[in-house]
């Protein structure tokens, strides 16, 4: 049996192809602009912004915007749907120790099976955001396809979480830290010109930064090297580079990652409002799976001194 | 005239009378810099140190213990390089005369001589050159000159005499003098104290002998005092500040003939910090004193008060504490950093320093304020970042006096070698040596480029300017100059090797650059090399219309 619905929320930020192709549920979450608007935020340039105009205005206005994620009735909403027509659902959250969605998700789960006992629906918190989550919610939907159980794909994905990885810089720290999406957010950070902080989740899912490069060559020298001693097979992966508002970069890590690991696919996605408020115009990163992240992330921060090191 | 020993009180009338002959020629040795950039201030640093010693020394009959108050007043309030080698000279002269309570010629000598080799250990790399070999070679060549019958004032004629031709040859020691056509203007600064010190033995007293006590401002001069910082259980440590207008009387009551002199004499029984002048029958008097009654009993002898102020100088001192104190969170490491610019000052502070020095237009911070500093941080390990020659000796300085093993000085000799240091801290790791590594590599990567108007004519490094031109600077070379700033750099950039290998640039803006620039500078830098990045951030820094750092 395993035709349950995988459904995700928003910070997923899978596009419409990835939906259809993956056969993918997104729950739209909101934000808020800065004269107060309210829009639904979905992974879709469909309230009026496109790509620039939004990191244009985010840019003029760091502070102004603020997302919230979809209410536990939306999402007993989203659920009831699918559970009316006999579908069990397993449903992936965006990292819990970021926003409230792990538990709204799990409140609705209570109220839709107290209105349909017979069905199953297991929630999951992903531990990640953005594009390890969706790459995560990928995996699931593969591992579906290849015929495994609601439980058999739940049961992967909570011990395969912590292999999804991020390698990457995120140029302006500022969005993360105020969000408090960084650990020791409390530091503060001022510009930082030319220099590329290297990002990689920790072990809850936050983001941390491993070590820092000056300029965009060093950096992506150092993003290889952190890839090729942390991926496991390669050639097997599909690899996600998402970016803000850095796309000549993107691709050339693209053309990059090509050259060296062969992957089955690189997709470079954007990254809509529901994360772009959070993480600001500075994000390219590749997402990966490969070998677990140790726990203080002290293997990681080694490999990535040891590459600053080397010349 | 035939002076044969000196003892305290005549060695502080002799150095007063050495700080205010090389007052008088301050601003003579600052414009002494090899480049031509207003940023000379070897005379102020060097008047500043030694005021400084002054103003801490109390007055004493022995010499010992006024010079040990002298010198370690000089060492804390040490000044850019040549303050720290004079603070270093000084302290070398003490230690010879620790025991000594009046000193003969030959006492003299030998500490002159024990001063510059205190002077010479106290330089990582000492250079030739300098201030350290007209120290050297003056006391050295007197060697044969001298005899039981010399006296003190010959013996300072001769050292003065050997010390001129010493600095006189320094251009064939030191290139970079020669070619800009300068002689050393700490050496110089050395001889004029030393000359005013014999100027007093002839009796020749020169005005402005006293120091300025205007670096020692009473804050709460408003009459906001902060009572809960004084109770009867304060020690108090920091006396009174007493200034007053006395109006000298003519009633047969009082004494009638007043001289300043030795008013100025009896006032330093009881207090230092002394300023006193006459205009016609008023005196003016400001005086640290733990002994209020005395000043103005003494005072009382010649005249009424017109006006009169006296604070108590612990309240201040302990706000000023407070307020520091208050301040510092416990860190794993502390930065502490040398700017000046409203800007510059709010990047680093932004970028996560925890005390940013305003260096003040020529970057003269003192020891002492290092000092001060590091007493406000509570942290594991600090880090100093002086963004100057000029300040390197006086931080190392200020780490020796505080007597800290977890204090590092990274020598960042420009404000853009600071910021690039900071910017590659990792400031959310706990591995310290990490973090003090990647802000020495940060440092370390960066080519430093600046860009001032030229204040006189020269010629080096194969390049010509005249006075109003705008010249740049690339770390120590003299790169280009031009009428127009824009064209100078263009000009500069291209004589720089390697740089269409270069990434990025960060341009800080100094004060006297408008916003527009950033778009000038971004096309010029890109017409050197497209694929640059480039950066703008208002220093508002005094003196450097632009500077850059490309990495």
């Amino acid at each position: 049996m395993n035709n349950f619905t995988i459904m995700a929320d928003t910070t997923c930020d899978l596009g419409e192809n990835y939906q259809q192709e993956y056969g993918i549920k997104v729950i739209p979450g909101h934000f808020v602009g800065p004269d107060e608007t309210e829009y639904i935020s979905r992974p879709a340039w469909d309230v009026g912004f496109t790509r620039e105009s939004f990191y244009a205005a985010l840019k003029k206005n760091p502070t102004g915007f603020k997302t919230s994620p979809p209410s536990v009735g939306e999402l007993f909403d989203a659920f009831s749907k699918e559970a009316e027509q006999g579908n069990d659902i397993l449903a992936i959250s965006i990292s819990g120790g970021m926003s409230g969605t792990q538990n709204f998700m799990r409140e609705a789960r209570e109220m839709t099976l107290n209105k349909y006992p017979e069905r199953k629906i297991v929630c999951i918190d992903s531990l990640r955001f953005g594009p390890g989550f969706g790459l995560m919610v990928v995996y699931a939907a593969m591992h579906r396809a290849a015929g495994e159980s609601i439980d058999q794909v739940a049961a992967w994905l909570e011990e395969n979480k912590n292999r999804f990885h991020q390698a990457g810089w995120l140029d302006d720290l500022s969005f993360v830290a105020r969000q408090g999406r960084l650990t020791h957010a409390k530091a503060f950070f001022g510009t930082l010109a030319g220099v590329k902080p290297i990002g990689e989740f920790d072990y809850n899912g936050m983001t941390t930064v491993l070590g820092k490069a000056k300029g965009a060559k060093k950096a992506y020298e150092i993003l290889l090297g952190y890839i090729e001693k942390t991926i496991e097979n390669p050639e097997e992966q599909i690899i996600f580079i998402a970016h803000t508002d850095r796309l000549k970069q993107a691709e050339l890590y693209k053309e990059m990652i090509e050259q060296k690991f062969h992957p089955k696919a690189v997709c470079i996605n954007g990254v809509h409002p529901a994360c772009g408020v959070n993480v600001g115009p500075g994000l390219m990163a590749a997402y990966y799976v490969g070998k677990p992240i140790s726990k203080d992330l002290s293997e990681e921060r080694a490999i990535i001194e040891s590459l600053s090191k080397a010349d | 005239m035939n002076t044969r020993r000196v003892n305290g009180q005549l060695f502080e009338k002799m150095l007063r009378n050495g700080l205010a002959n090389l007052k008088q020629h301050r601003e003579e040795i600052n414009a002494l810099n090899v480049f031509p950039v207003a940023d000379g201030d070897t005379g102020t640093n060097m008047c500043l140190t030694l005021e400084k010693g002054l103003r801490f020394a109390q007055s004493s009959q022995e010499l010992y213990p006024y010079l040990k108050m002298l010198s370690e007043g000089m060492l804390f309030g040490a000044r850019g390089n040549s303050g720290v080698i004079l603070s270093q000279l000084f302290s070398g002269f003490y230690q010879e005369l620790s025991r000594c309570a009046a000193a003969n010629v030959a006492d003299l000598r030998n500490a002159f001589i024990r001063a510059y080799r205190v002077a010479y250990r106290a330089v990582v790399c000492p250079v030739e050159g300098t201030i350290l070999t007209v120290a050297r070679e003056g006391i050295e060549r007197t060697r044969s000159q001298i005899d039981r019958r010399t006296t003190v004032e010959a013996l300072l004629s001769i050292y003065i005499a050997e010390m001129k031709k010493s600095l006189a040859a320094t251009p064939d020691l030191l290139p970079v003098l020669k070619e800009s056509g300068v002689i050393d203007s700490g050496g110089a600064g050395y001889i004029y104290i030393v000359e005013g010190m014999l100027k007093q033995l002839y009796g020749e007293e020169l005005t402005d002998a006293i120091p300025v006590p205007a670096a020692e401002p009473v804050e709460s001069a408003d009459g906001s005092v902060s009572l809960e910082l004084f109770n009867e259980n304060t020690v108090f440590e920091h006396g009174y500040c007493m200034e007053f207008l006395l109006q000298l009387m003519k009633d047969p009551q009082y004494t009638q003939r007043f001289r300043l002199d030795t008013f100025i004499e009896d006032l330093q029984l009881y207090g230092n910090s002394i300023v006193a002048t006459q205009a016609d029958r008023r005196v003016k008097v400001h005086i640290h004193t733990f002994k209020p009654a005395k000043v103005i009993k003494a005072a009382q002898e010649y005249g009424e008060f017109l006006t009169f102020k006296l604070e108590n100088m612990h309240i201040q001192h302990a706000e000023r504490e407070q307020k520091l104190l208050e301040k510092k969170p416990h860190r794993l490491l502390s930065v502490v950093a040398v700017t000046n610019g409203e800007g510059m000052i709010k990047t680093f502070e932004e970028l996560g320093c925890d005390v940013v020095l305003d260096g003040g237009p020529t970057m003269n911070t003192a020891s002492e304020e290092f000092v001060t500093a590091f007493k406000a941080i509570d942290a594991d390990a600090i880090v100093v970042l002086p963004n100057n020659k000029n300040v390197v000796r006086a931080a190392e300085q200020a780490v020796a006096l505080a007597n800290l093993a977890n204090v590092t000085v990274l020598p960042t000799a420009s404000m853009a070698e600071g910021y690039c240091a900071l910017t590659m801290d990792m400031r959310d790791s706990e591995d310290i040596p990490l973090r003090i590594r990647q802000m020495r590599e940060g440092a370390q990567s960066i080519r430093s480029v600046s860009v001032a108007t030229a204040t006189r004519n020269i010629t080096r490094d194969g390049i010509s300017c005249v006075a109003g031109q705008s010249i740049v600077l690339e770390n120590d070379t003299l790169r280009a100059a031009d009428d127009d700033p824009f064209e100078a750099l263009a000009a500069a950039l291209h004589a720089i090797e390697g740089l269409d290998e270069r990434e990025c640039c960060v341009v800080f803006l100094g004060e006297d650059a408008p916003n527009a620039d950033e778009d000038r500078l971004t096309a010029l830098l890109e017409d050197v090399n497209p694929m640059i990045e480039v950066t703008c951030i208002r220093g508002d820094q005094h003196i450097y219309r632009w500077l850059l750092g490309i990495f």
